[in-house]
C-alpha cells in the first residue's frame, strides 16, 4: 500500500491551488515581497553607508596615529620639534613624522581692501606634512625645505575662497597681514576630505613654516605631531611608546590610532545597519501576518476542499504538508523577489547620492532567508488549522 | 462484508444530549444493495458516517471486508477509506476549479498515483457511467444528473469493494434520478460492489436488495 502523494506532487498541487486563488495570492506574495525587499534594503544601505564613512578613515590609511600634547602644568605645551622629526630614525615603526604648532588668528589680503578680516586657523608645519596628511596643492606650491624661516603660506580652500569676498580667486604671490606680520602666499590647498582623525580642518586653514611660526603664534612650539608607522607595526604597542618618547615636563602625550577610531566608527555603523535591518524586519513580520491572513482565509473558504480530500483519503499530514507548501511558495517565491527589488533599490539610491554600491554576499540571500522563517512561523498555523478540518462538518449540505 | 454490532454514537452531553445510534447491529453481504431508511434525524448519516470510518462510535464494533476495524488514527482510517470505500453524497461535492476528469481522479491523486495514471483510470471511470466526452468539462458546464455521474466515477476509480451513498439522488429531479439509480443497480450487479445508500425515496428503496428501516437512532426493521 502507498503512503500517499510525493513532495512533488503535492508542490505542484499547491502551485494550482495558489494560480487558482489569483489576486489573493498576489496580495500574500506582494506583501511579503515588501517586507523581504525592505530588509534587504535598509541591510544593504547600512552596509554601503558603513563603507562609505570607513573610506574616509581609510583615506588617511590605518597606520596614522596623532599625538597630542596635553598641559601637564600652567604653561603652554612645547613638544619638542627636534625629537619628532627623528622619530623615523631613532624608531624602526615610524615611516614619516610631522610637528604641528595650531593657533588661530585673523588673516586679510593686503591689496584687497573690501575684504574683511577672516578668522582662521594658523598651522605651523614642516614640509612633511603635505605626505603625511594627505594634502595637495591646487594652485602655486606647497611648503619646501627652503622655507625654513621665510614668511610664505599656504592658504587651505575655504580660507582661500572668503578671503576673495567673491572677487577674483587667491593667487599666489599676493600678500597677507597676519598676526602683524606681512606673508607671501605661495600656495592655495585642494579641498582635503575631513577625516575625524585629522587634528586641523585644513580646508579653513593657514599653512605657514613651523620655523616661523614664533612670529605668527602666541605659542610657537609644536603641540601635535602626526606619525605615519609601518604598515606592519602594532599601534598600540608604539603609540605609548611614541608618547612617552615626546612627553617632558610641559606636557604629557596622548595617542590616538586611525586603526582604534576606524574600530569605533565600524562599530557605531554597525548599530546603524543593525537598526535599519530591525525596521525591514518589522515590515517583514507584517508581510509575514498577511501570509497568516491569506492561508487562514484559504483554509476557512476551502473548508468543503479540505474536508472532501479527507473523506477521499488524504491524511491530516498530506493536508498539512499541502497547505505549508503554499506558505512556504508564497515566502520563498516573495523572499527572492523582494531581495532583488532591494538590491535595486539600493544601487539606484547608491547611483543618486554618489556612493560607491557594495554588498556582501550574504544580503541577498536575507531576503528569502527571513522571509521562510517569518513565512514558515505564520504559515504553519494555518496548515494545521487544515490539517484538524472534520470532513463531517465540512461536508455537511448547507 | 459489513457488519456493525452493537454501535452506540451520541453527541453533546447534559440537556443536548443526543443519542443518534442506540446499539445498532446489522450485517451487509457482499455484493449486497442495501437501502437504509428513516425519517429525519433517525440517525442515517451517522451510520453512513461510521461505516465509512469519518466517524467513530463510542461503543461497538465495526468490520470490513471480515476484519475488524480498530482505527489508531485518522491518518489510517483516511488510507483505509482510500483503498476500500467510495462516497456518493447529495450534495454531489465536487471541486469547481477541476474538470470532470481531475474531480474523479482526486482519490487516485491521494493515493500517491502518477498523472498520468490517474488520468487513464479517471477516463475509463468516466467511460463507465457515460461520460467520457465531458471529461474535461469543469462541473458548472454539467447538469445535476452528469455531475452525480461524475461524483459516482469519483467513487468507482479506486475500485473499492464498498460505495456508501448518502441520498445520492435527493438533489435529482426523478428522470435523473432514475438514471443514477439505474448506474447503481449496474454497478453493483456488473462489478459486484456492495452497496449502502441512504435514501427517502421509497420507490428508490424498492430497487434495492433489502431495505434496513431505521427510527430514533434504531433498527426498526428489515424489508427484503
Ligand atoms: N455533530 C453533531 N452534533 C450534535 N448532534 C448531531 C450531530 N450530528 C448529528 N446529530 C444529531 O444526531 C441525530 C441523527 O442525525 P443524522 O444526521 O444521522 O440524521 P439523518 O437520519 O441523516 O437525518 P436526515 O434525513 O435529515 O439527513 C440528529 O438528531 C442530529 O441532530
Ligand atoms: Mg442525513
Amino acid at each position: 500500500m502507498r503512503a500517499g502523494p510525493p513532495p512533488a506532487a503535492l508542490a505542484l498541487e499547491a502551485l494550482t491551488n495558489l494560480r487558482g486563488q489569483g489576486a489573493r495570492s498576489l496580495l500574500a506574495l506582494l506583501g511579503i515581497v515588501i517586507g523581504a525587499a525592505a530588509i534587504v534594503a535598509l541591510t544593504n544601505l547600512g552596509h554601503v553607508a558603513q563603507a562609505e564613512t570607513l573610506k574616509r578613515f581609510e583615506q588617511m590609511g590605518v597606520d596614522m596615529l596623532v599625538l597630542r600634547g596635553i598641559p601637564a602644568g600652567e604653561g603652554p605645551v612645547r613638544l619638542d620639534r627636534e625629537t619628532i622629526e627623528r622619530l623615523p630614525a631613532s624608531d624602526p615603526d615610524v615611516v614619516e613624522a610631522t610637528p604641528l604648532a595650531i593657533g588661530r588668528d585673523g588673516v586679510r589680503p593686503l591689496n584687497r581692501r573690501q575684504v574683511a578680516e577672516e578668522d582662521a586657523m594658523i598651522v605651523a608645519v614642516t614640509p612633511a606634512i603635505f605626505p603625511v596628511a594627505g594634502l595637495d596643492v591646487a594652485r602655486g606650491r606647497a611648503l619646501g625645505p627652503f622655507d625654513a624661516c621665510v614668511p610664505v603660506a599656504v592658504a587651505g580652500s575655504v580660507v582661500a575662497r572668503d578671503l576673495t569676498a567673491g572677487q577674483a580667486v587667491l593667487e599666489p604671490g599676493e600678500r597677507l597681514s597676519l598676526a602683524g606680520y606681512v606673508f607671501t602666499l605661495v600656495g592655495v590647498l585642494e579641498p582635503a576630505p575631513l577625516e575625524a582623525l585629522s587634528p586641523v580642518d585644513y580646508d579653513r586653514s593657514i599653512l605657514i613654516p613651523l620655523s616661523c611660526a614664533r612670529r605668527a603664534l602666541a605659542a610657537g612650539d609644536p603641540t601635535v605631531a602626526l606619525v605615519r608607522l609601518q604598515p606592519e607595526a602594532d599601534p598600540d604597542r608604539t603609540g605609548p611608546r611614541l608618547a612617552a618618547a615626546l612627553g617632558n615636563a610641559t606636557a604629557t602625550v596622548s595617542v590616538r590610532s586611525a586603526r582604534e577610531m576606524i574600530a569605533a566608527m565600524k562599530r557605531q555603523t554597525g548599530l546603524i545597519a543593525r537598526l535599519l535591518a530591525g525596521i525591514g524586519g518589522i515590515s517583514l513580520v507584517v508581510g509575514g501576518i498577511g501570509v497568516l491572513n491569506v492561508m487562514l482565509m484559504s483554509v476557512m473558504e476551502r473548508r468543503r476542499e479540505i474536508g472532501l480530500r479527507a473523506a477521499l483519503g488524504a491524511t491530516p499530514a498530506d493536508i498539512r504538508t499541502l497547505f505549508a507548501i503554499e506558505a512556504a511558495i508564497l515566502s520563498l517565491g516573495g523572499g527572492t523577489l523582494g531581495a532583488a527589488l532591494g538590491m535595486s533599490v539600493t544601487v539606484l539610491f547608491s547611483l543618486l547620492s554618489g556612493w560607491d554600491y557594495v554588498a556582501a554576499w550574504w544580503i541577498p540571500m536575507l531576503g528569502p532567508a527571513v522571509a521562510v522563517l517569518v513565512g514558515g512561523a505564520f504559515g504553519l498555523y494555518p496548515a494545521f488549522a487544515a490539517a484538524r478540518v472534520d470532513p463531517i462538518e465540512a461536508l455537511r449540505a448547507e | 462484508m459489513l457488519a456493525l454490532t452493537g454501535v452506540t454514537k451520541t453527541y453533546g452531553d447534559g440537556v443536548g444530549r443526543v443519542t443518534a445510534l442506540d446499539d445498532v447491529s446489522l450485517h451487509v453481504e457482499a455484493g449486497g444493495f442495501v437501502a437504509v431508511c428513516g425519517p429525519s434525524g433517525s440517525g442515517k448519516s451517522t451510520l453512513l458516517n461510521i461505516i465509512g470510518l469519518l466517524d467513530k462510535p463510542d461503543a461497538g464494533d465495526v468490520s470490513l471486508g471480515g476484519e475488524r476495524v480498530v482505527l489508531a488514527g485518522r491518518a489510517e482510517a483516511a488510507r483505509l477509506r482510500n483503498r476500500l470505500i467510495g462516497f456518493v453524497f447529495q450534495s454531489f461535492q465536487l471541486l469547481p476549479r477541476l474538470t470532470a476528469w481531475e474531480n474523479v481522479a482526486l482519490p487516485l491523486f491521494h493515493r500517491g498515483l502518477g498523472r498520468a495514471e490517474r488520468r487513464a483510470k479517471a477516463l475509463a471511470a468516466l467511460d463507465k457511467v457515460g461520460l467520457s466526452d465531458r471529461a474535461a468539462h469543469r462541473p458548472d458546464a454539467l447538469s445535476g444528473g452528469q455531475r452525480q455521474r461524475v461524483a459516482l466515477a469519483r467513487a468507482l476509480v479506486g475500485e473499492p469493494a464498498l460505495v456508501l451513498a448518502d441520498e445520492p439522488t435527493g438533489s435529482l429531479d426523478s428522470v435523473s434520478a432514475g438514471a443514477a439509480l439505474d448506474l447503481l443497480r449496474d454497478v453493483n450487479e456488473r462489478l459486484g460492489v456492495t452497496i449502502v445508500m441512504v435514501t427517502h425515496d421509497r420507490e428508490a428503496a424498492a430497487r434495492c436488495d433489502r431495505t434496513i428501516n431505521i427510527r430514533d437512532g434504531r433498527v426498526a426493521g428489515e424489508a427484503a
